[in-house]
C-alpha cells in the first residue's frame, strides 16, 4: 500500500485523528519491516562539502606527477592518512567571463556552482549541496545541515541561489540540539517510535500551506518570488515531519553523545582545532544514523580571518603583506597557516572515518567536496584552485588520484560529483564552465 | 470575503469613482519584509506579554549599503528559518493556552474538554489583529478557528486546538512578513493604506507591532489626516518606547551588529572578553540615545562629545578606576584624553580593526560609510604589494599604507578612506590609547578633502561640520524606515526631514517627526502594467 502525504492530510482533515493514528503507525512500521528485513539494501548516498578559506601554496601543494604514485607534498601531508581515500585535483581553470574577479568569492563561488557570480557573496544558482540534496535527500528529517566552526552562522556556503543562503549552526551545542534535541528519536535505540504529535503539526502546516493563494496576490515579481520561497520552505517542513515517521534504516554502530557545553567559536586557531572535529562528529552521526544525506562544513569564510594568537597580522593579512621569501620563493607563514588549515580538513575526515558502516566506514560511502576561494590569495588568482574529492560514495568514484592539470573548468568536479551521486544531469555550469565530460576515469 | 479596509477607503474611493474607472486593481504590495529577531521578540511580547518566552534561532540578515533593514526586502524565509519559526510558533502558542496564562484571555470555553467556536473565534480575532497588524478576513478567520476546532474535538481538549488556531496565525506568512500594501489615491497616484501606515510607523518608533490605539487610528481613517498622524506621532515620540525603536536604529546604522563575531588575539590581548564587547556596544547605545533622546542634543556632539557611559568591564578596557557603585554611570573623559564622541569608543575602534591590531583602511571604509554615506569601492584584484612589503626595514602602519599611494589603482580609494583611519592610529585595536608604534611616535595627521586636521578631536571636528553628516543620518533612516537600498534613496525623499534637522539645530525628534509627516512618505508607485494586470484579473 502505497500511503502519501495527501492521503494522510485527508484522514486528519476530517477531525478523525485520533482514531486514524494508531493504524497509520503500524502501517509505517509495517512497510518499514519488510524494507529493514531486506538484507544488503544499499546505504543511502551521503554527501558534503568542506569550505576552506585561501587556498594553497602552489610550490607546496601540487604533486609534480599525476595519477596514483603521486608524492605527498609539503602542504598536502596532513592529509596522507586519507590518501587512498582522496582525489586532488590541480590546474583547474576558473574562467570568469565577463565578471568581475569578486574578491574571495568569484573562485569559491565558481566552484560550488560550476557559474561565474554576478554579485559579491551570492550564488547565481543553488549550491552544489543543494542540487545534490534535491536528489538524495528524500525520506531523511534534514534536507541538508551546515555548521560553521568559527561560530558565524553567515559562513554557510550553501544556498538556494540569491541572497538566500542556508544558516549554519554556528557552535557544537547548537547544531546538536538541531540534530540531536527536541523532535530527534533516536534509531540506534530498541524502543523508536514516531511521536503522534507529529501528525497534529502536519495538520498545523496543512493550514498554513492553504494561506498559499491569498499570500501571492498583489504581489510584485520579486516579492511573489520570496513569497513562493516562504511556501516552499513550508512544504519542506511537511517533508521533515513526514520522514520523522520513519524509523530510519541504519546500518552505522554509533551511539549518540551526550550535549556539548558552550565553547568560544571563534577564528583563533585553538579554538577551531576543539570546535571543528567536534562539530564534524556530530555532522558524521547525523549522516550515520540518516537523519541528513547532507553535511555542509566551514571551516572559514572565504578570505580566511583564521590566527594564531600573538600573530598580529593573521592569515588573510599574511596573504597580502608576507613578502615571498627570495630563497624559500613562497611566503613561509602563509605556507604554515596553509598546512594547519589541511590539518584541520584531516581532523574532519578522522570523525568522518571513524564510524564504522557496512564493509567500511561512513567516509567510504559518501562524498566529500572541499573547495577554496583563491588558487593565490595574495593576488587573489583564482585559476588552479585546490580542489580534493573526499570518501568514495560506495565505490561510485575511484579514489586515489592527483588529476594533474588538465586546464578543465573547476565545474568539471562538480559534475563528475554530481553524476557519482546518481544526479541525472547533461551539463553543469554556465558560460565557459558549463561542461558536458565528467572525469569518466574516476567514475566507476 | 469581509473587505479589509473598507472603512477607511471610502473617501479615497468616492474620489476614485468620479475619475473614469476600467478594471483598476484594487491593491499592491509595495514592500514586504521578513521581521528582525528584535521585531519578532518585540511583537510577541507586546502581543502575548513579556512573560512568554521566545527561545530560537533567527535567519541572519546581510547589510545592504550600510544597513541591515534592506536585507529585509530582499531576504526569504529558508527551510532553515522556518523550521525554526513553525517550532517558536507552537512553543509560544502553547505558552498562551497554559493554565497559567488562560485567565488573560478573552473568553472561556463552555467546556474546556470539547470545541467552542465562539471562544474560539474571538480568540483567534483578538491576537489575529495584533499579528496580522490588521483586521484577520473572515477567510484567515474561519480557517484557524477551524483547525481550532479539529484539533479540539480529536484531542477532546479545547485549549489543545486553540493552541494549534494560534500557532498557524504566528507562523503565517502575514506575521513573518510585515506587508505594505498601496491602494490608489485621488489623483492617480497610490497610497499606503492605514494599517500598512500604522505597521511602518510603529516599527520605525517603537521597533514593534501596533499597539491598540494606532490600530484603531488606521480603522478610523484618523491616520490619514495629517492631524491624525500628528496625534499619533506625538504620542509615540513622547512614549519611553521611542528609545526602543531609535536603539535599533543606531543598531543597524553604527553597524553594532558586527560586534557579534569580532574576536580579539587573546596573547596580545589578554584583557579583551565578550563582556567588554557586549559593554562597548551599549556603551555606544547609551551614549547615542542620551544624546538625541534625553538630552534632546545636537546630533553633531555625537562626533565630538566626551560625555559616556561606562561599566566595571569598560573602566578596565579604557584603562579608569572604577569606584563606583552600580552598573552604569555617566563619565566624562578629560579634554586632554584625545577622545571624541563615538569615534573614539571601543565599540568603533574594535569593530573595525584586525584581532591583533588596528586598520587604518577598515576603519576609514567603516567610518566613511557610516557617517558620510560614502562607500569605498572595493580595491583591485590584483594588487602588488612589494612596495608596501619592504622586509628590510620595519614599517609602520602609516608608512605602509601611503605605500599605496605609489600604485593609482589604490591611490584614489586610499586617500579617500585612510586619512580617516590614521587620525585615529592613537587607539589601539581594543580602543586603548598609545602615542608609539615601533618605538616611533604616532603621526595622527590627515588631510582629506581638503581638510587638514590631527587626531582624533580633529576628525571628530571634520566631521561635527561636515554638512554631509546630518545628511547621512537622515538618508539612512529614510531607508531604514522604509527597508530600502540607502543608495538608491534619492535626496528628494528625505528633503523634509533633513530640513527639518538643521532648522531644529540638529535635534533627532525634529528629523524623525519631518519625515514622516511629510505628505509624501506615505505615497507610493502605482504598480508595473504586469503586476497592475495580475490585480485587476483577480
Amino acid at each position: 500500500m502505497k500511503l502519501d502525504r495527501r492521503f494522510f492530510l485527508r484522514g486528519t482533515s476530517q477531525g478523525a485523528l485520533a482514531v486514524m493514528a494508531l493504524p497509520f503507525l503500524d502501517c509505517f512500521l509495517d512497510s518499514k519491516g519488510k524494507a529493514l528485513a531486506a538484507t544488503g539494501r544499499p546505504l543511502p548516498s551521503r554527501f558534503g562539502t568542506y569550505f576552506y578559506g585561501l587556498g594553497l601554496t602552489k610550490q607546496l601543494w601540487i604533486p609534480k606527477v599525476g595519477g596514483t604514485d603521486y608524492e605527498m607534498t609539503m602542504e598536502l601531508k596532513p592529509l596522507e592518512g586519507y590518501r587512498k581515500k582522496l582525489n586532488v585535483f590541480s590546474g583547474l581553470r576558473v574562467p570568469l567571463d565577463d565578471n568581475p574577479n569578486y574578491q574571495h568569492w568569484s573562485g569559491a563561488a565558481a566552484a560550488a556552482t560550476g557559474i561565474s557570480p554576478t554579485k559579491q557573496s551570492e550564488f547565481d544558482s543553488k549550491t552544489i549541496d543543494q542540487q545534490v540534496a534535491d536528489v538524495i535527500s528524500h525520506g531523511t528529517r534534514f534536507k541538508s545541515v551546515s555548521a560553521s566552526a568559527a561560530g558565524d552562522p553567515k559562513q554557510s556556503y550553501s544556498s538556494l541561489g540569491g541572497p538566500n543562503t542556508l544558516p549554519a549552526e554556528a557552535s557544537p551545542l547548537s547544531l546538536y540540539t538541531r540534530l540531536f534535541g527536541p523532535g530527534f528519536q533516536d534509531p540506534t535505540k530498541g524502543d523508536w517510535k514516531p511521536d503522534p504529535q507529529i501528525m497534529v503539526q502536519q495538520s498545523v502546516l496543512s493550514a498554513v500551506s492553504e494561506s498559499r493563494k491569498t499570500a501571492m496576490a498583489n504581489l510584485g515579481a520579486a516579492d511573489k518570488a520570496r513569497m513562493d520561497q516562504y511556501f516552499t520552505s513550508v512544504r519542506e517542513a511537511e517533508l521533515q515531519m513526514a520522514a520523522e515517521l520513519q524509523r530510519p534504516d541504519i546500518q552505522a554502530k554509533v551511539t549518540i553523545p551526550d550535549a556539548p557545553g558552550e565553547m568560544v567559536c571563534n577564528n583563533a586557531l585553538p579554538n577551531l582545532r576543539a570546535t571543528l572535529p567536534l562539530m564534524a562528529k556530530l555532522g558524521a552521526m547525523a549522516l550515520a544514523t540518516d537523519q541528513t544525506r547532507v553535511f555542509n562544513m566551514s571551516v572559514s569564510e572565504p578570505g580566511s580571518q583564521i590566527f594564531v594568537p600573538g600573530d598580529s597580522l593573521g592569515y588573510h593579512q599574511s596573504t597580502h603583506e608576507e613578502p615571498i621569501d627570495p630563497v624559500l620563493g613562497y611566503q613561509p607563514r602563509v605556507a604554515q597557516y596553509n598546512i594547519q588549515n589541511m590539518e584541520l580538513f584531516a581532523a574532519y575526515l578522522k570523525e568522518m572515518d571513524a564510524i564504522p558502516e557496512g564493509d567500511g566506514t561512513l567516509l567510504d560511502h559518501m562524498l566529500v567536496f572541499a573547495f577554496t576561494d583563491q588558487s593565490f590569495a595574495k593576488i587573489h588568482a583564482v585559476d588552479g584552485l585546490p580542489i580534493m574529492v573526499a570518501g568514495g560514495g560506495s565505490g561510485k568514484m575511484k579514489m586515489g588520484h592527483h588529476v594533474a592539470g588538465d586546464s578543465s573548468p573547476v565545474s568539471r568536479v562538480g559534475l563528475t560529483i554530481q553524476k557519482a551521486m546518481g544526479v541525472s544531469l547533461d551539463s553543469w555550469g554556465k558560460g565557459s564552465m558549463e561542461i558536458r565530460q565528467p572525469y569518466t576515469e574516476l567514475l566507476a | 470575503m469581509r473587505s479589509l479596509f473598507a472603512p477607511v477607503l471610502s473617501a479615497v474611493l468616492l474620489a476614485a469613482i468620479a475619475t473614469p474607472v476600467v478594471a483598476a486593481p484594487s491593491q499592491q504590495v509595495t514592500s514586504l519584509r521578513r521581521l528582525t529577531q528584535a521585531e519578532y521578540r518585540n511583537s510577541v511580547a507586546d502581543i502575548f506579554g513579556s512573560e512568554i518566552e521566545v527561545r530560537g534561532s533567527f535567519e541572519p540578515t546581510i547589510r545592504i549599503a550600510g544597513l541591515q533593514a534592506a536585507s529585509t526586502s530582499t531576504l526569504s524565509v529558508t527551510p532553515v528559518g522556518f523550521e525554526s519559526f513553525t517550532q517558536m510558533a507552537d512553543s509560544i502558542a502553547t505558552q498562551v493556552v497554559s493554565e497559567k496564562y488562560r485567565a488573560k484571555l478573552p473568553c472561556k470555553p463552555k467546556d474546556a474538554k470539547a470545541p467552542d467556536d465562539a471562544c474560539s473565534r474571538q480568540v483567534l480575532d483578538h491576537y489575529g489583529m495584533m499579528l496580522f497588524r490588521r483586521p484577520l478576513t473572515s477567510d484567515e478567520l474561519k480557517n484557524a478557528a477551524n483547525l481550532s476546532a479539529k484539533l479540539a474535538k480529536s484531542q477532546k481538549d479545547f485549549y489543545a486546538g486553540l493552541r494549534y488556531g494560534l500557532a498557524s496565525l504566528i507562523q503565517a506568512p502575514d506575521f513573518i512578513f510585515r506587508k505594505e500594501v498601496a491602494v490608489p489615491a485621488a489623483d492617480k497616484s497610490w497610497t499606503i493604506e492605514p494599517y500598512s501606515r500604522a505597521t511602518r510607523l510603529s516599527y520605525l518608533l517603537w521597533n514593534t507591532t501596533p499597539d491598540a490605539e494606532l490600530l484603531a487610528a488606521a480603522k478610523s481613517g484618523d491616520l490619514n489626516t495629517a492631524a491624525g498622524l500628528d496625534k499619533q506621532v506625538t504620542r509615540m515620540m513622547t512614549s519611553p518606547r521611542l528609545d526602543v525603536g531609535m536603539r535599533a536604529f543606531f543598531n543597524d546604522m553604527l553597524e553594532l551588529d558586527t560586534f557579534d563575531t569580532v574576536s580579539k588575539d587573546s596573547i596580545l590581548y589578554p584583557k579583551w572578553s565578550s563582556t567588554i564587547a557586549a559593554s562597548a556596544k551599549e556603551e555606544t547605545l547609551r551614549t547615542t540615545i542620551g544624546l538625541a533622546l534625553h538630552d534632546n542634543g545636537d546630533m553633531r556632539e555625537l562626533m565630538t562629545t566626551r560625555k559616556t557611559y561606562i561599566n566595571r568591564a569598560l573602566a578596565a578596557d579604557y584603562r579608569l578606576a572604577f569606584p563606583f557603585k552600580g552598573d552604569w554611570v555617566a563619565y566624562e573623559f578629560p579634554a586632554d584624553a584625545g577622545r571624541s564622541g563615538v569615534l573614539t569608543q571601543a565599540s568603533m575602534l574594535a569593530m573595525f580593526s584586525h584581532p591583533g591590531r588596528s586598520s587604518p583602511t577598515k576603519r576609514g571604509v567603516a567610518l566613511m560609510d557610516i557617517f558620510l554615506c560614502e562607500p569605498t569601492p572595493t580595491p583591485p584584484a590584483n594588487v602588488d604589494f612589494s612596495a608596501v612589503n619592504d622586509p628590510t626595514g620595519p614599517l609602520t602602519v602609516r608608512q605602509r599604507l601611503m605605500a599605496h599611494a605609489s600604485n593609482s589603482a589604490c591611490a584614489s580609494c586610499h586617500t579617500h578612506s585612510d586619512p580617516i583611519g590614521l587620525s585615529l592610529e592613537g587607539f589601539d585595536t581594543i580602543g586603548g590609547v598609545r602615542t608609539e608604534e615601533k618605538g616611533k611616535p604616532i603621526d595622527v595627521s590627515a588631510t582629506i578633502q581638503g581638510k587638514s586636521f590631527s587626531g582624533a578631536i580633529g576628525l571628530g571636528k571634520f566631521l561635527h561640520d561636515n554638512p554631509k553628516y546630518p545628511a547621512c543620518i537622515a538618508r539612512k533612516m529614510f531607508a531604514y524606515s522604509k527597508g530600502v537600498n540607502s543608495e538608491d534613496v534619492t535626496a528628494a525623499s528625505f528633503k523634509a526631514g533633513r530640513t527639518a534637522f538643521i532648522g531644529s539645530g540638529y535635534k533627532l525628534r525634529s528629523l524623525i517627526k519631518g519625515l514622516v509627516e511629510d505628505p509624501a512618505y506615505f505615497t507610493a508607485d502605482a504598480p508595473e502594467p504586469a503586476a497592475t494586470k495580475v490585480a485587476a484579473s483577480k
